[in-house]
């Protein structure tokens, strides 16, 4: 056999397509919407639509009465075990109705027009209650009660203290004191939820979900079955779109399942659009009254944080964000005195889950902008200030964050190089006065954010099972879900650098929760880390068998081996030595035949938090600056952003083409939280359930994006990388309405800048301005 | 899939592919007529229309189509897409508002299936096509069955009774615009709420025509969309300006007007406080483009 | 019960005939009647773009269009676009370019792509920006989807 040498390459950094591009591109890609099973039959949901009010009756004669109707449930056929975070909620209501999406009746029936027609045929009398909407109006006495035993309507609080706050207050030179009113908006998913239920005849679910979190799902799911977790068998088709708003269980899943429990078929049910506005989950809104102090010098001395949620009528993720917003409060720069409380309260209103940035979203619009105005009361430049307060590697927050690796100030620095920040803040604000209706401005923001995962739940980890069959081609089996960031291109590239096999040579299998292992979820942009560290685990211990073999048949040390290009090579040199596949069929058709399997599961090292939320919950964390440069048509108020550069410490860069598409795409989500969405809810009600006015951001809208990455090199991350998916929609928002100041002199506490918002604030600028002179 | 379709009651289709064919079908006042589809699906959808018994799809009636000028007067088959308007080099030179309008219709896809006709029939107070065809004293041609096919001739100014509503005869079709070819001098100008370029039920829509002379303006024409239930033509202003050379103050009068005679709502979409003050906006502009 | 209609027509460059209900859409008769998936619902009311399909050389909205209206027309959908040796290359550039996450608006997007660049052999920057605005993304925020089809159209970036 005639020797090559083969050289030492690496895919870590390359701009690797998603292996799961191509049957997207073609259509071909089966999503629970297109799905059917044999015997399937549809489910639909009566809604309430009516935001408080008791169930007087249900009469379902005639929608059974309907031929192909199959079955009609009302909570009266349902288990009643309560379920949701807060133990809160039920698949179907009874007695009560506490918001307009609240589930009244179900249908499996074998056509959507028939069900459709079922649901117009259920008579429900309903007596209205007066609702409540406003927390602070929630919390008046006499105020009406959302649920039973909760007569205050106080749910979640969450309170974190560090440090002598009179003192800092005291101490302090400025001290700034303002109310930001952040609000509804949704994740518009473009693939509807969609859920199909098919039971075994031994009474075992399999359940095809969106979900994001498919283990701890099975968990929460369980309780509105009434049905053991382990008789629930998850499986994770391709998803249009999840962003956070499947990290929980809603009400349609067990619905569906307790449909195709009583028809005994499989039901599956889709969300019609305007259904999908009014009853996936939203972001949290918040109320956030925050005081900055500092010295005249520019050290920030404390935050000092009240936050009002509106919690709605159920419990899911939105009310605990106050977990991240603290992190956000207490670890945004340097700041030593600190203290957060938050409280939700419930009302009639929709409820909220988690949404990409949970939490720090929200914050960040206070904390982002409250330094752009301390820079102002302080006559310094935003840059010196926040170069001033950004934290360096190895400090520890007063949360107890460890900001190993830190990007903080070398991201700062890039990008007010980048985009000549000061200097046209500067030019900027002395054209403000000037006529003229086209103003320009430039407007930067920051924040941190966790990059490791977030030790919420007793595992943080990730299970991995890798095998290489007889041709070295590799399976990854891992407890991660692809919801369409890309985690199968990474996990394909860590396995293909390990082993030095083809990516195309590597498969991602993690769909199936009878075959997975486990996995806490998507979440707290923890799955580049988190898996990307599993898989590497796993592939090195395959790697260290399969370089023990090869040393054995070649007869050399296994530490002067490597793997290439699917050959076994002399490390030194690039000599090949053996083909990787001869190699392991060797293995498998000898006397003692090994296979390589192996398996690992990833914990980090991060800590749940102790008591008075002190813990370094993740294991790294990562910053993100955005400079936003727009202009306003004072008139109109509409903005146009022109451009948007970004400085993200993303520890190390794995697929650059996947890291390019996460923060583009959370850019441009952020932009939308910015500008232009909003769910308008008055009363309860979802006013604007629809694409044409929930206004997302469209391909005219975008910008000029100028994407620099910092890589810091993490110690624990997978090859030095850091997750990135959140912060890119977490700091935009700030930046823009930074630049509205620097443009007009107007500040928009309670997003999203409109054109109304912005020509109004202007307006009445204007107006006092004249008045005063 | 979320399309309802039940118990529609539609017992009769029919694709006819003349006019006559077409007035004929319509004659017992009992079908609910199709072009594009892009506002009748939507609508029944949403529960706002119901079909009636004969379902007429009059999207392939040959003389319903096409761009023409006849003796001064151009004509436009009721027909004819939005981006075929949009396309168009007859109507990019004797009515270049129309395509200015056209290319801030909603979307390419919807573009390409939206009908002139369907447009003015859906009849919403936002109606973007609209506005440009009052700027140019359209009329349109309704077109019933009286043995043969009969048009009578309606105004565009006077087409509208209200939101979604118009003088149409569930027997009619609206078969034809057309408008006499602008005079020399004659300009037109259409602006609409953003930030999008097209995607967007206006917030305000706004359309200014006049013959610029040397001594003022005559026939002046100014048309606002979403600010009263059908759209406007804001007479007022238009009588004020009639006549008037264009300066800073008469200009400025002149948006102040328009701003006073208008009654927007407040809506999911906007405030009648933004309403009004785009429109004093939009008229500024349009009489003074170069602050535009 | 809805009157039912016969229609003939071309899909994908085969004949079709088909019997639909007088007021079914495109779409629902892709989706549901003939099994094609390829093209999505994702707002029935044509403000997204994911239902969109090419009908006699132009982008329609499926979900608008009435199934009875497709008599004697050419459709091309999403399934129709790969060639014999394997992605279209618009489909190809798409994946190249990193331009598909969740991949559930794809479908409807590169239909639109495809008319753009099929129709308008100057297609500048803009143009395209403004050709795509009834095709809404949530995942990739529209640039990578800007690149594939700027290589396509032949536009400098």
């Amino acid at each position: 056999m005639t020797t090559k040498t083969i050289a030492k390459t690496s895919v870590i950094g390359a701009r690797v397509p998603k292996p799961d591009a191509p049957d997207k591109a073609l259509g071909k890609t089966r999503y629970i919407n297109d799905m059917e099973l044999p015997m399937m039959l549809f489910g639909k949901i009566l809604h309430a639509g009516r935001p408080h009010a008791k169930i007087l009756s249900i009469d379902t004669s005639a929608a059974k009465a309907l031929p192909g109707v199959h079955v009609v449930l009302t909570g009266e056929d349902c288990p009643t075990f309560k379920f949701g975070m807060a133990r809160d909620n039920v698949p179907l209501k009874t007695g009560k109705v506490l918001c307009v999406r609240d589930e009244v009746a179900a249908v499996a029936a074998e056509t959507e027009e028939i069900c459709d027609k079922a649901l117009s045929l259920i008579k429900v009398e309903y007596e209205d209650l007066p609702g409540v909407f406003d927390p602070e109006d929630a919390l008046k006495p006499g105020a009406p009660i959302v649920h039973e035993g909760k007569e205050d309507n106080k749910n979640l609080h969450y309170l974190f203290e560090k440090g002598d706050m009179a003192a800092a207050e005291a101490d302090s030179d400025v001290i700034l004191d303002n109310v930001f009113n952040v609000h509804y908006v949704t994740h518009c998913c473009m693939g509807t939820s969609a859920v199909l239920a098919d039971y075994s005849v031994d009474g075992k679910l399999t359940i095809y979900s969106q979900t994001q979190y498919p283990y701890n799902f099975k968990m929460d799911l369980a309780p509105a079955l009434g049905v053991h977790p382990g008789d629930i068998r998850v499986i994770q088709p391709p998803v249009g779109g999840a962003f956070g708003s499947k990290l929980d269980v809603y009400p349609f899943e067990p619905v569906c399942a307790l449909l195709a429990k009583a028809a005994r078929r499989p039901v599956k049910l889709v969300f019609d659009r305007e259904e999908e506005f009014i009853n996936a989950p939203t972001r949290q809104p918040v109320k956030i009254h925050i005081r900055l102090g500092a010295k005249k010098d520019g050290t920030l001395t404390f935050r000092n944080v009240d936050n009002l949620l509106n919690n709605g009528a159920y419990t899911s993720w939105g009310p605990t964000v106050p977990f991240v917003m603290m992190r956000t409060f207490s670890s945004h720069f340097r700041v030593p005195t600190v203290r957060v409380e938050s409280q939700s309260v419930y009302t009639n209103n929709p409820y909220a889950g988690s949404f990409r940035g949970y939490g720090n979203v929200q914050a960040t619009y206070a904390t982002s902008i409250q330094m752009d105005m301390m820079a102002e009361a302080l006559g310094m430049d935003l840059l010196t200030l926040s170069l001033k307060n950004a934290q360096a590697s190895g400090e520890v927050t007063p949360q107890g964050s460890v900001l190993n690796e830190c990007g903080f100030a070398e991201c700062l620095q890039i990008a007010a190089d980048k985009t000549d920040f000061t200097a046209k803040a500067v030019k900027y604000a002395a054209e403000r006065d000037k006529p003229g209706r086209i103003k320009r401005g430039i407007g930067m923001a920051s924040s941190i954010h966790n990059a490791g995962g977030a030790k919420i739940h007793k595992s943080d980890g990730c299970g991995t099972i890798l095998k290489l069959d007889d041709y070295a081609r590799a399976t990854v089996i891992t407890g991660a879900s692809e919801i369409g960031q890309g985690i199968d291109a990474v996990i394909a590239q860590v396995i293909a650098e390990e082993l030095g096999i083809p990516l195309s040579d590597v498969t991602i299998a993690n769909d199936d929760s009878a075959i997975a292992p486990w996995d806490v979820g998507v979440h707290a942009s923890r799955t580049t880390f988190i898996a990307g560290n599993g898989a590497r685990r796993a592939a090195r211990k395959a790697r260290e068998q399969i370089l023990n073999a090869a040393a054995g048949y070649a007869n050399v040390e296994a530490g002067a081996l490597d793997l290439r290009q699917g050959w076994v090579v002399q490390d030194a040199d690039g000599a090949t030595v053996m083909p990787l596949d001869r190699l392991l069929r060797k293995m498998h058709f000898q006397k003692d035949a090994e296979l390589v399997m192996v398996t690992d599961y990833y914990e980090p090292p991060s800590e749940e938090e102790a008591e008075g939320h002190v813990g370094d919950m993740s294991a790294a964390y990562s910053h993100a600056v955005h400079v936003a440069e727009i202009e306003v048509d004072t008139e109109t108020g509409e903005i146009r952003v022109e451009k948007i550069t970004s400085a993200q410490d993303v520890g190390r860069i794995v697929n650059e083409m996947g890291l390019e598409a996460q923060i583009e795409g959370g850019i441009i989500m952020g932009l939308g939280y910015a500008i232009s969405e909003q769910l308008q809810i008055v009363e309860g009600q979802v006013k604007n359930p629809s694409f044409r006015d929930y206004k997302v951001i469209t391909s005219p809208e975008v910008p000029e994006l100028d994407l620099h990455f910092v890589e810091t090199m993490s110690q624990t991350g997978p090859m030095g990388a850091k997750g990135i998916a959140e912060l890119p929609t977490i700091v935009i928002a700030p930046a823009i309405a930074n630049a509205l100041y620097n443009a007009t002199g107007v500040r928009i506490f309670d997003p999203p800048m409109t054109p109304e918002k912005v020509a109004r604030a202007i307006f009445e600028k204007d107006a006092m301005m004249d008045a005063a002179e | 899939m979320a399309q309802t379709i039940s118990e529609t009651g539609i017992s009769e289709y029919a694709a006819p592919t003349t006019l006559a064919e077409a007035a004929e079908l319509m004659a017992d006042g009992n079908a609910t007529v199709v072009a594009g589809g892009t506002d009748l699906m939507v609508q029944i959808e949403a529960g706002r229309r119901h079909y009636k018994d004969r379902l007429v799809n009059i999207r392939r009636v040959a003389d319903m189509r096409g761009i023409e000028i006849v003796d001064d007067t151009v004509r436009i088959g009721a027909l004819t897409t939005v981006t075929e308007v949009l396309n168009d080099p007859l109507l990019a030179e004797v009515a270049p508002v129309l395509r200015e309008t056209a290319n801030r219709f909603a979307s390419s896809q919807l573009r390409n299936m939206a009908t002139l006709g369907g447009n003015i029939c859906n009849a919403s107070p936002a109606g973007d096509t609209i506005i440009p065809m009052l700027l140019l004293d359209a009329e349109v041609a309704l077109t019933s069955w009286q043995g043969a096919p009969r048009s009578r001739y309606v105004p565009l100014a006077d087409f509208f009774t209200g939101p979604s509503k118009t003088v149409i005869e569930d027997t009619e079709i609206l078969s034809e615009i057309r408008f006499a070819k602008p005079k020399p001098g004659f300009e037109a100008r259409f602006r609409k709420s953003g930030p999008r370029p097209a995607l967007e039920i206006s917030t305000v829509s706004a359309g200014f025509g006049a013959v610029v002379g040397a001594d003022g303006l005559s026939g002046v024409r100014i048309a606002l969309g979403a600010v009263a239930p059908v759209p406007y033509r804001a007479r007022k202003t238009e009588a004020f300006l009639e006549g008037k050379a264009l300066s800073a103050e008469v200009v400025e009068e002149a948006a102040g007007i328009a701003a006073g005679e208008v009654t927007p709502i407040d809506d999911v979409r906007s405030t009648a406080w933004y309403r009004t003050h785009l429109v004093r906006i939009f008229v500024r502009r349009l009489l003074n483009p170069e602050t535009a | 019960m809805t009157l039912k209609v016969d229609i003939a027509f071309t899909l994908n460059g085969r004949p079709v005939a088909t019997t639909v209900p007088a007021d079914m859409s495109v779409l629902t008769m892709l989706r549901d009647h003939l099994r094609m998936t390829g093209t999505k619902y994702a707002c029935g009311e044509g403000e997204c773009g994911a239902c969109t399909i090419i009908v006699d050389g132009q982008s329609v909205n499926s979900c608008l269009m009435y199934a009875a209206d497709c008599e004697g027309r050419s459709l091309t959908t999403i399934e129709g676009l790969r060639n014999a040796d394997g992605l279209d290359p618009m489909q190809d550039a798409f994946v190249r370019h990193g331009a598909i996450q969740c991949g559930f608006c794809m479908p409807g997007m590169i239909m639109q792509a495809k008319y753009l660049t099929d129709t308008d052999k100057n297609l500048t920057y803009e143009g395209m920006k403004r050709g795509l605005e009834g095709n809404v993304c949530r995942c990739t925020g529209y640039k990578k989807v800007f690149d594939a089809v700027a290589e396509i159209a032949g536009i400098e970036s």
